[in-house]
């Protein structure tokens, strides 16, 4: 179907129709234009050009002007498109795929926000980050949890509770101060609601979300992040005097390694210890190491824009749910021998004063040197270890 | 009504309610006792003396630096803290505005909140921990003790839970424990805010008058 042409002001000019019949009694003979009249009009819509040209350019350089860098600012990088080696030239001009390919490599480009990888438009690093935190902290860390929760039933079904064998003597050994215990209880509160909360965020998607629905668990997240980060300041300062407090007594001695092989009497026979033995030591030491990595990356998580890069960040982020979920592990088995676990064991962190005879089972070697001090005196007792713990008068405790 | 409604409606007002009503009627009733007339010869002045014995009471005195400062640091860290959060929260200071009609006050920034908040919390857990393990302090503590110190921990704790305010829900559970702290503080110890002040100053103005400083 051929088209049909539409005629036009100018198509009509040029065919040279009769002009209308209105413009033809406006140039009448009165008003008929000469050459000279045509000339003018050429010459003055030239001029009115220029003249718009010029003040065009004028605003132009204004423009340009005034987002001019000052003088003295270095030339910005080349752009992206400069930086980026524009490929499939044979086919024209640059193409999308092969240009977001670049991208999604993470090369950089220019970028007027100042930062971090501010010029790079997407960071690859991020993906392996998420696959290494999804895939195999939180995957394995969860099922240590659950495995460490499924052991220590397990043990308890199978032994029951480590009573005080012969039963209590009625007799009272101070043992720890009341430093030492506000100490611990500081900190266990602390810990108590830094693992909740810390938890709800580490796995809570995954657990909670399908139970919980969208918005049910939106609050209960919220709310664990807020407390997660308002509690982390203060577990810097439980780990520091954790640290000050207990580290008297917590240096291995071979009788450590003794204690170990004998699996620390937990499968039958007796293992010797002092004050602490292997598994209390150990504690102590994991309690501080992975205490300080977890404050250390928790700083570094509730200010990441004093990191140097985000690599940095995913590297905290890393450190603080591996360290969390080892030191949740490993409390696990604490608070459950400190519990239900084990007869008479949780006086000591309470009253501060422990029976003679649970001292002469499970600290023999401490019972020894410490036995004079038993009492059937129970208030003086914990007046006496409130005060000095388990220091003989005139030296200090081992 | 929805259960926030109730919360931040009603029940608000009835637990505001027993709150003035109970604090006035405790202190009411404490002044109308009155006491025995001191016909004894005053040496010096009651009111010297009270006035000594509130300022005394209130910092480490006559040589008690060294068993008192655990209390004397971890008490300030907390009253601080608490007052700092109850009076100069930004949210708070908007809550009373509304329900007050009071004119604005200067709120905290930010970072002075979060740090009341880590002051306010560190004092209540250690104050609370050392009240259960010193045998002395804790032959003397009682359920009351304990109610009033879980309530102002719930109070506190689920306002800073709330803080990203984001949440009607957590903000309702915010209100509804500090409703209950209002119900239950003029039958508590809790008193000692409204109290303390009245039981220095008359143990002061006693010592004072025969020309002692307690």
């Amino acid at each position: 179907m051929p088209l049909e042409r539409k005629p036009t002001l100018v198509s009509v000019s040029m065919q040279g129709g009769p002009p209308a019949p209105r413009a033809r009694s406006r140039c009448g003979p009165r008003g008929a234009r000469t050459a000279p009249d045509r000339l003018r009009t050429v010459v003055a819509l030239l001029v009115l050009t220029l003249a718009v040209l010029g003040t065009a350019g004028l605003l132009a350089a204004q423009a340009q002007s005034s987002v001019r860098p000052p003088d003295g600012a270095a030339a910005p990088p080349p752009s992206a498109q400069d930086t980026i080696t524009k490929p499939g030239t044979a086919q024209g001009p640059a193409q999308g795929s092969d240009l977001w390919r670049k991208i999604r490599e993470g090369k950089s480009g220019y970028s007027a926000t100042k930062g971090p990888q501010a010029d790079t438009l997407i960071t690859s690093g991020g993906v392996a980050w998420r696959d290494l935190h999804n895939a195999t902290v939180l995957r394995y860390g969860g099922w240590l949890l659950l495995g460490v929760v499924a052991v220590v039933a397990l043990y308890f079904l199978v032994r029951g509770r480590i009573r005080i064998s012969g039963g209590r003597s009625g007799r009272f050994i101070p043992r720890f101060t009341l430093v030492q215990r506000v100490v611990h209880w500081f900190m266990a509160v602390l810990f108590v609601l830094l693992a909740v909360s810390g938890l709800i965020l580490m796995f809570g998607k995954h657990v909670l979300l399908p139970v919980l629905g969208p918005y049910a668990f939106a609050v209960v997240a919220s709310a664990s992040m807020q407390g997660h980060n308002l509690f982390g300041p203060l577990f810097v300062a439980s780990t520091l005097a954790l640290l000050v407090t207990f580290v008297k007594g917590n240096g291995y001695r071979w009788v450590d390694v003794k204690w170990l092989f004998k699996g620390g009497g937990f499968f039958g026979g007796h293992a010797s210890s002092h004050k602490y033995n292997f598994g209390e030591k150990t504690w102590f030491w994991w309690s501080v190491v992975l205490g300080l990595a977890l404050c250390v990356s928790g700083f570094a998580l509730l200010f990441p824009n004093m990191l140097p890069d985000r690599a940095a960040a995913q590297l905290a982020n890393l450190v603080h749910a591996g360290a969390a979920i080892l030191f949740i592990a490993f409390a696990i088995g604490h608070i459950y021998l400190g519990t239900i676990g084990m007869e008479g064991a949780l006086e000591g962190m309470t009253n501060g004063t422990v029976d003679e005879n649970w001292a002469r089972d499970h600290h023999d070697l401490w019972w020894q040197e410490h036995k004079g001090q038993a009492t059937t005196d129970r208030r003086r007792a914990e007046v006496l270890a409130a005060e000095r713990g388990d220091a003989v008068a005139g030296r200090a405790g081992s | 009504m929805t259960i926030v409604g109730f919360i931040e409606g009603p029940l608000w007002y009835f637990s505001l309610a027993v709150f003035v009503l109970g604090v006035v009627w405790r202190l009411v009733g404490m002044l109308a006792i009155g006491r025995p007339k001191d016909l004894s010869v005053p040496t010096a002045s009651s009111a010297a003396g009270a006035a000594k014995a509130v300022v005394l009471h209130s910092v480490p005195h006559g040589g008690n630096l060294g068993r008192t400062l655990y209390h004397f640091f971890a008490g300030y860290l907390f009253h601080i803290g608490l007052f700092a959060l109850v009076l100069f929260a930004a949210p708070h200071i908007a809550f009373f505005n509304k329900m007050f009609f009071t004119l604005p006050w200067p709120a905290m920034p930010r970072w002075a909140f979060i740090i009341a908040a880590e002051a306010a919390f560190a004092g209540l857990i250690l104050l609370y921990v050392r009240r259960l393990t010193d045998p002395v302090s804790r032959g003397l503590t009682d359920i009351d003790d304990h109610m009033g110190v879980w309530l102002t921990f719930l109070a506190m704790l689920t306002g800073c839970l709330a803080l990203q305010e984001a949440h009607a829900g957590l903000r309702a559970l915010h209100m509804l424990s500090v409703e209950l702290l209002m119900i239950y503080f003029p039958f508590s110890r809790l008193m000692h805010a409204f109290t303390f002040l009245f039981a220095r100053g008359y143990t002061g103005a006693t010592y004072g008058r025969r020309g002692f400083t307690p």
